[in-house]
């Protein structure tokens, strides 16, 4: 292959590729730009509480996706493939959560009110810390076994084996998923005191904004599981050796790092993650079902490719960005809501035209792409 | 390796044979009792579906049984089963309902209807439900003359098509469209109206004819637009049409999206605005799900079912073989009940035993039989179908959400 590219035709085609790609980069650009002048400038359609509302949403689904992107990138970042099961790690999650919910919901708490309170309602605190707990513990379980049972004995092959393996085990969990607890969609039942659209008022131009008690608890602790993530990984032994596996495997294992055990972790740390986005998808959007896992699965990929597939600052900042793009762009340009994902698909093709390697990725070794 | 490739040859050969030979050979086959069938199956257009003893007859159903509009289909599923239960056995041969899982989607119901074209046994279809999956399924049926008779598909152009094959019992996403119209100008006196579809045939279409009916009439249609269908958050849409303050949100589309739109309204700045259904977005589903912001919302169904024996008969059947109500899944229990007997009640009349002891349903006959029923009373009320293929078409019933239930509003 790259004994043939230092050929003359190969070369024009790659002079000419060179030439195109920034064109068509500056022309999407120009459009974006022409279209936020006319909505943002000429036609002043919306006012300040359209926009705040945006935001939020925004940021709410964005922590959401960054969680998830970071699980991929994680994974990729170690063993060079993509997990495309990681959204069915969140759908089981994001299940384990609902059934949480359902047994406190059931169980009733002697002598506290008349009617008897559930534990869930006369303790929303710790319901939701063990409902976070039992997804997360769940979905690290999950991942754990996907990695040994789909991906390790696959370790010495070829790149595009794994992915299908991948892609399979995808199939089977969301079916089984849905054999297990049928194709219906429930709907989780969040503790009274964080019920779905309850939050603090905010008067904005005389309109009501609602910032939900979920919305808030979503974003909060999306950016806490993330700080802790980054420092465990920089400033821990475990993420020394995982940084240590993710930049050269077999001088690693020469240095006495374990490296089945470090790939295990990561699976484990990234099953982790995807299970608190689970289970915050659950109290914030209140929708659980076998395919919960697909679109945010998805979306959170493409947020981790265009942060720069493998660096986890990156997936944070992909997954913000992705959010905000998908909230506020339609309106920001004055398209359709059915475009939606073109509009965030057509700027990470931008992004990507510019840079090639993502917003933070660095540029790959040949050892490593 | 030649030779291994001429004896699979060989095999397949022999297998293709073997396969066809009974069917072929049959109609020759000499037996006392019965009609020779061979010159009516000659003469029928699309030839005969051909049942051997021991076979059943296939009724096929095509429909979402998976995913978010697994309801419509588990019921259309459930009344049908009821149906063929009911039907008990002609001739000694049995009936059988196969319903098969499209997703509501133009590909599923290509697949699906690819799968009945291969079984001859196949010999009417009871569906498909959802408009964009009967789209893709009529050509298929078409060259094979297999009779549809759909539950649901209300769709205005799927009987424009000048199909010979498709008919359809609920009323139009035309009438349905107008009469929304109609009702939100004149009886509940709304002006500006934002009109929101899922982007498929069926919502897509009910949201078009709704908005311009709603313009012809003098009011302001502040927004016509697509949403993604499937996400679980619509506060971003919902917040960009709260900006032009309308008096209502008039919904094409189905439950999952409904719901979603309902439960994102009074966060999106919203909480004033109406939310008005449709046919769609009608079902305990949509009750359950969405609770306290429900209250005060619209929807429509077909005419509901009239108090009849035969309904009540039904409706027991029902509640004791799936252990809930009738019409709790989706509004569309009675009709996919009543297409299916109605399918059911053609192929008893157009059949006849044949010589071999085989039963013979000419295809073509089975077809001109299914479009021209007159006033067969089924439990939904008196169908009668037109030459376009469309069997019922009396406008909707309108609902409001009042303290967790559906109550009649017209």
């Amino acid at each position: 292959m790259d004994a043939n590219q230092s050929s003359p035709p190969k070369l024009t085609r790659r002079n000419y590729s060179k030439i195109i790609r920034p064109i068509f980069g500056i022309l999407v650009l120009g459009y974006i730009l022409w279209r936020l002048y006319l909505v943002l400038i000429v036609e002043q359609a919306y006012s300040a509480e359209v926009w705040v509302r945006l935001l939020i949403s925004g940021l709410i689904i964005g922590g959401v996706y960054a969680l998830i992107a970071i699980g991929y990138t994680l994974v990729y970042g170690i063993l060079f493939m993509i997990n495309f099961a990681h959204g069915e790690v969140m759908m089981i999650g994001t299940f384990a959560g609902y059934f949480l919910f359902e047994i406190t919901k059931g169980i009733n708490v002697a002598g506290a009110g008349n009617p008897p309170l559930s534990f869930s309602d006369a303790y929303p605190f710790l319901s939701v810390i063990l409902a976070f707990l039992v997804g997360m513990t769940v979905s690290a379980t999950a991942g754990y076994f996907l990695e040994k049972i789909a991906y390790r004995p696959l370790r010495g092959a070829p790149r595009l084996i794994p992915l299908i393996s991948a892609i399979g085990a995808s199939f089977f969990l969301q079916n089984a998923a849905q054999l297990l607890f049928s194709p219906q969609v429930r709907d989780y039942a969040n503790p009274q005191a964080i019920a779905r659209g309850s939050g603090w008022n905010l008067m904005i131009n005389e309109s009501r904004i609602v910032i939900t008690y979920t919305g808030v608890l979503t974003f909060v602790l999306s950016i806490l599981l993330m700080i802790g993530l980054y420092v465990m990984v920089q400033k821990t032994k475990l993420g020394k050796a995982m940084r240590a596996v993710a930049s050269d495997k077999k001088t690693a294992a020469l240095m006495g790092i374990d490296v089945d055990a470090i790939i295990s972790r990561t699976f484990i740390i990234s099953g982790a993650l995807a299970g608190a986005a689970g289970v915050m998808w659950g109290l914030h959007n209140g929708l659980v079902h076998f395919y919960v896992g697909f679109l945010p699965g998805i979306k959170a990929f493409t947020a981790a490719v265009l942060g720069g597939i493998g660096n986890i600052p990156g997936a944070m900042l992909g997954g913000m960005f992705l959010g905000l793009v998908e909230s506020l762009g339609p309106t920001a340009l004055g398209i359709s809501f059915q475009l939606k994902d073109v509009i965030a698909f057509l700027i990470m093709i931008v992004i990507l035209v510019f840079r090639p390697s993502g917003l933070l990725g660095e540029v790959l070794s040949e050892e490593k792409v | 390796m030649k030779l291994s490739r001429l004896f699979i040859l060989a095999v397949i050969f022999v297998m293709i044979l073997s396969a066809c030979g009974p069917a072929a050979e049959a109609p020759e086959a000499e037996e006392p009792v019965g009609v020779d069938p061979t010159e009516i199956c000659e003469n029928d257009d699309f030839g005969c579906a051909v049942i051997a003893p021991g076979q059943t007859i296939k009724i096929g159903m095509g429909s979402p049984m998976t995913g978010g509009n697994a309801a419509f289909g588990i019921d259309a599923e459930q009344a049908g089963m009821i149906a063929v239960a009911d039907a008990g056995e002609h001739e000694g041969f049995q009936f059988e309902l196969i319903a098969e899982d499209d997703g509501g989607t133009p590909e599923g119901g290509a697949a699906v209807a690819n799968k009945f074209a291969a079984d001859p046994t196949v010999v009417g279809v009871a569906g498909h439900l959802f408009s964009g999956a009967t789209f893709a399924a009529m050509p298929i049926y078409e060259e094979l003359g297999i009779p549809m008779l759909s539950p649901s598909a209300t769709n205005p152009d799927l009987t424009r098509q000048g199909s010979r094959v498709f008919n359809r019992v609920p009323f139009t996403d035309e009438a349905q469209g107008q009469a929304a119209a109609e009702y939100m100008f004149n009886d509940l006196g709304f002006r500006k109206v934002a009109f929101l579809h899922d982007g498929q045939d069926y919502g897509k279409g009910l949201a078009e004819i709704a908005a311009a009916t709603f313009e012809s009439l003098g009011g302001e249609v502040v927004e016509l637009m697509g949403i993604t269908p499937g996400e679980a958050d619509y506060s971003p849409v919902l917040s960009t049409i709260a900006a032009q303050s309308p008096d209502a949100l008039y919904f094409g589309g189905y439950t999952q999206e409904g719901v979603v739109l309902t439960n994102n309204m009074p966060t999106s700045g919203m909480e004033y605005v109406v939310f008005f259904g449709c046919d769609g977005t009608f079902g305990v589903d949509y009750l359950a799900r969405t609770g306290a912001n429900g209250e005060g919302t619209y929807h429509a169904t077909p005419r509901t079912p009239p108090e009849t024996p035969e309904k009540d008969g039904f409706d027991a059947a029902y509640q004791e073989r799936w252990g809930q109500a009738p019409g709790e899944l989706s509004p569309f229990s009675w009709n996919s009940y009543d297409t299916t007997t109605m399918l059911i009640k053609m192929v008893k009349e157009v059949s006849f035993v044949g010589t071999d002891g085989s039963l013979y349903i000419p295809r073509g006959a089975l077809v001109d039989a299914v479009r021209n029923l007159t006033s067969y009373v089924g439990i939904s009320g008196t169908y009668t179908c037109f030459p376009d293929g469309d069997c019922n078409i009396e406008g909707p019933t309108f609902w409001i959400v009042e303290n967790g239930d559906f109550v009649a509003v017209n």
